[in-house]
């Protein structure tokens, strides 16, 4: 899953570049061409292609850790493969995303460190906890869902090797999505207490999936550089409608109640009610909703949300305890015997 | 296809728990590497032969809930530790360290391509086909696992020991894989599990005893002693129950309702 | 969750393992069907051939069916630059091309066949290449 919605990518105008190569540049991407790594780019553009390839490989991985935990405890044997194969899924796109990243001219080994050292960040929907079951349905319909939503309109971009990796992410994330659908379906049609750990597990998620797409835009985004350079080429206000569109009449109709909530430190709802401005206009055919709490958001991104540490020291246990591996296949003599 | 005589069906079904047993507990040990493993590559890699396991397990489950009447997830998540055949060796955790995540895989997977050649001869059709089938991708496993021992027991001094560690503590509990079944003799005398064609501890041993040896590694193994079995009849060791209790977690909440 | 998920490890200070950097990266090609051709898949980092083989199987191998792995030193890609190398000439290329062609013999042949003839002669055309 995951994305580069909220990464907040800030770009500078790039005034230094020669304005000859500058113009021919913007005019490939006005055409809509793919630009490759060996093409002429403004380095601000390198600069945050690789910043938004790094922010999306990292939260691959460690979007691999919240599901990772329930892989052991998948309640049957088809949803325990289909978790691990999942899981394995978003290592995958992590590797091809550090592959596009490494290919613009920063090593892996240094990504990984500055992730776990906390110099770069992932996507802030990670840092919310799964305690249930019913949680790891919600992540894979609703989070696995905003994310093919947002990468759909990355997959329009303009680089290259960023647009090819996001076409063969989004085949594996259909299957991600789908069999969410079939865990919250049969959540939602089995028993009374099935029915209540989807309907406390929606509530946990409903708002950080709607964070999902990042803050509301500054003034005239279409015209910054990351739109203008087709980094992204939809605004996060209209991902987020285009979310709530889709998902708000459907998880009516599984019965699911959307609440507005409060929540402790540890990201348990501790109050909800109703969302009252929830209703669809007739006119314009949007989905009304109260707005998510863009000071958490902000708090979370900060660092601290309630899985920040919890993630950051699990990945880091994974970097230390296998250092000894890569050491060895790298520095050692770790061929294979000749064959005999 | 000749129907099993009804006082086979019960070691019969007992066999095939024991393969699909130690295939999902060691499935399961090691899927949960999946997002934690040294290099990203490997982490894939591994949780591909995670899940080739656990998918074993289940094809099996179903036979046998053909054949005594129950389901596979029933058998996999509704039964209580005695009821597993599982050996111990398939139960020890490798708390993340990745040398005895490989040693365990080691071990196992040189067995199970043995034990399902062997199945594959089986007079019981289905289960023949299926155990064929199953061999055919026990090689890859082998021979992913071999290579990992040959790189890591050749890398450096510092990765030489830590494989050496985890190879010798796992060594005395390895040969519990060979503790037989109830009746087994009676499944092999009438040719359901047919006699191994050359003695298949040895066979195990030798292919193991050279591998360590590519790897610059020692490597003795002796038949299993009484301490490490009791596996096969549903004596384990104290890791299984809690591995239990994870591992059913979720559908020990409503058993009955579908998941 | 198992143990290791579960304790608390730590989460900031100095990393106890050095920097080493990445190993080589090799690229992927994948064959669908026998005969098919194999087509450019990804990339995956690894020590040695046989690494990359083992580790593309199972990245590339098995969101579909596949029957054929080739992996490359990505090193050992040379490759044009779009901006300096020209392949494909400005020139007009149409004399070399059958589709230079399908227009003028048309309307010649037209001059001396009757429709349903022309038509029948042209059945065994590749009509691909039009
Ligand atoms: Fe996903
Ligand atoms: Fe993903």
């Amino acid at each position: 899953m995951s994305g580069s919605a909220n990464v907040g990518v800030h770009v500078d105008h790039a005034r230094d570049e020669d304005p000859a190569k500058m113009a021919e540049f913007e005019a490939k991407i006005n055409a809509g061409e793919l630009l490759e790594p060996d093409d002429w780019m403004p380095q601000a553009y390198r600069q945050g292609m690789l910043k938004m390839a790094e922010h999306h490989a990292n939260s691959e991985i460690i979007g691999a850790l919240p599901e990772g935990e329930w892989i052991t405890r998948a309640p049957s044997l088809r949803r325990k493969l289909a978790l691990t194969a999942k899981v394995q899924d978003e290592v995958g796109h992590g590797q091809m995303l550090y592959r596009v990243s490494q290919d613009l001219g920063k090593s892996r080994d240094q990504m990984l460190r500055d992730l776990i050292t906390g110099r770069t960040k992932y996507h802030n929907v990670f840092n919310y906890p799964a305690p249930t079951w019913g949680d790891i349905a919600m992540i894979q319909w609703l989070i696995d869902g905003a994310a093919i939503m947002n990468q759909k309109t990355l997959a329009d971009g303009a680089y290259g090797p960023y647009v090819r990796t996001m076409k063969r992410i989004n085949m594996e994330e259909a299957f991600h999505f789908k069999s969410g659908e079939d865990m919250v379906l049969t959540l939602m049609s089995g028993t009374k207490m099935q029915r209540q750990m989807g309907q406390e597990a929606f509530d946990r998620w409903w708002y950080p999936a709607l964070m999902f797409f990042g803050p509301p835009d500054k003034p005239h985004a279409e015209q910054l550089p990351p739109m203008r350079w087709r980094m992204k080429t939809v605004t996060n206000d209209n991902l987020r409608r285009r979310f709530i569109n889709r998902f708000a009449p459907a998880a009516i109709d599984l019965g699911l109640k959307i609440h507005v909530v409060k929540k402790d430190d540890n990201g348990m709802v501790i109050e909800r009610k109703p969302d009252e401005n929830l209703r669809l206009d007739e006119t314009t055919g949007n989905w009304s909703f109260t707005q998510p709490d863009w000071d958490e958001f902000y708090r979370v991104i900060r660092g601290n949300g309630p899985c920040n540490a919890k993630r950051l020291a699990l990945r880091r246990f994974s970097y230390e305890q296998g250092r000894w591996v890569r050491h060895a296949i790298l520095r050692g003599n770790a061929g294979l015997p000749p064959a005999a | 296809m000749i129907t099993l005589p009804d006082n086979l069906k019960r070691p019969f079904a007992d066999l095939l728990l024991a393969v699909a047993d130690d295939k999902l507990m060691l499935g399961h040990r090691n899927s949960d590497w999946t997002g934690l493993a040294p290099i990203l590559e490997e982490d894939i890699a591994f949780s591909s032969l995670a899940q080739d396991e656990m998918a074993h397990a289940q094809a099996l489950y179903q036979l046998i809930a053909g054949l005594i009447g129950t389901s596979a997830d029933a058998l996999a998540f509704g039964r209580k530790s005695e009821a597993f055949r599982c050996a111990a060796i398939v139960e020890a955790p490798d708390e993340f360290d990745w040398a005895t995540a490989i040693c365990r895989q080691f071990f196992c997977d040189h067995f199970d391509r043995l034990r399902l050649r062997r199945l594959a001869r089986s007079s019981d059709k289905p289960v023949a086909d299926l155990a064929n089938r199953l061999a055919a991708e026990e090689q890859i496993h082998v021979e992913h696992v071999d290579s990992w021992m040959q790189r890591l027991g050749r890398g450096t001094d510092e990765s030489r020991q830590r494989m050496q560690k985890a190879l010798d503590r796992l060594a005395a509990i390895a040969p519990s894989l060979f503790e037989p079944i109830e009746h087994e003799h009676e499944l092999v005398a009438a040719d359901v599990y047919p006699r191994a064609e050359t003695d298949m501890f040895e066979t195990w041993r030798n292919e193991l005893e050279q591998i360590a040896n590519d790897s610059s590694l020692k490597l003795d193994l002796h038949p299993p002693s009484p301490q490490t079995i009791g596996g096969r009849r549903g004596k384990h060791t104290e890791h299984l129950p809690p591995l239990l209790d994870e591992m059913c977690e979720v559908y020990r909440l409503e058993p009955n309702a579908a998941w | 969750m198992s143990n290791v998920r579960e304790q608390s490890h730590p989460s900031n200070g100095d990393l106890t393992s050095p920097a080493e950097g990445d190993l080589k990266p090799y690229v992927v090609f994948t064959q669908l069907n026998r005969g098919d051709p194999h087509m450019y898949a990804g990339c995956v980092d690894a020590a040695d051939q046989q690494m990359a083989l083992q580790f593309a199987r199972e990245h590339y191998g098995q969101d579909q069916k596949c029957v054929n792995i080739w992996v490359v030193p990505k090193e050992a890609v040379t490759a044009t630059n779009y901006d300096t190398d020209l392949i494909w000439r400005h020139t007009d290329q149409t004399y070399r091309l059958a589709r230079g062609y399908s227009k003028p013999v048309k309307d010649k042949w037209r001059k001396l066949r009757r429709a349903e003839d022309l038509k029948e002669y042209e059945k065994d055309d590749l009509k691909e290449t039009f």
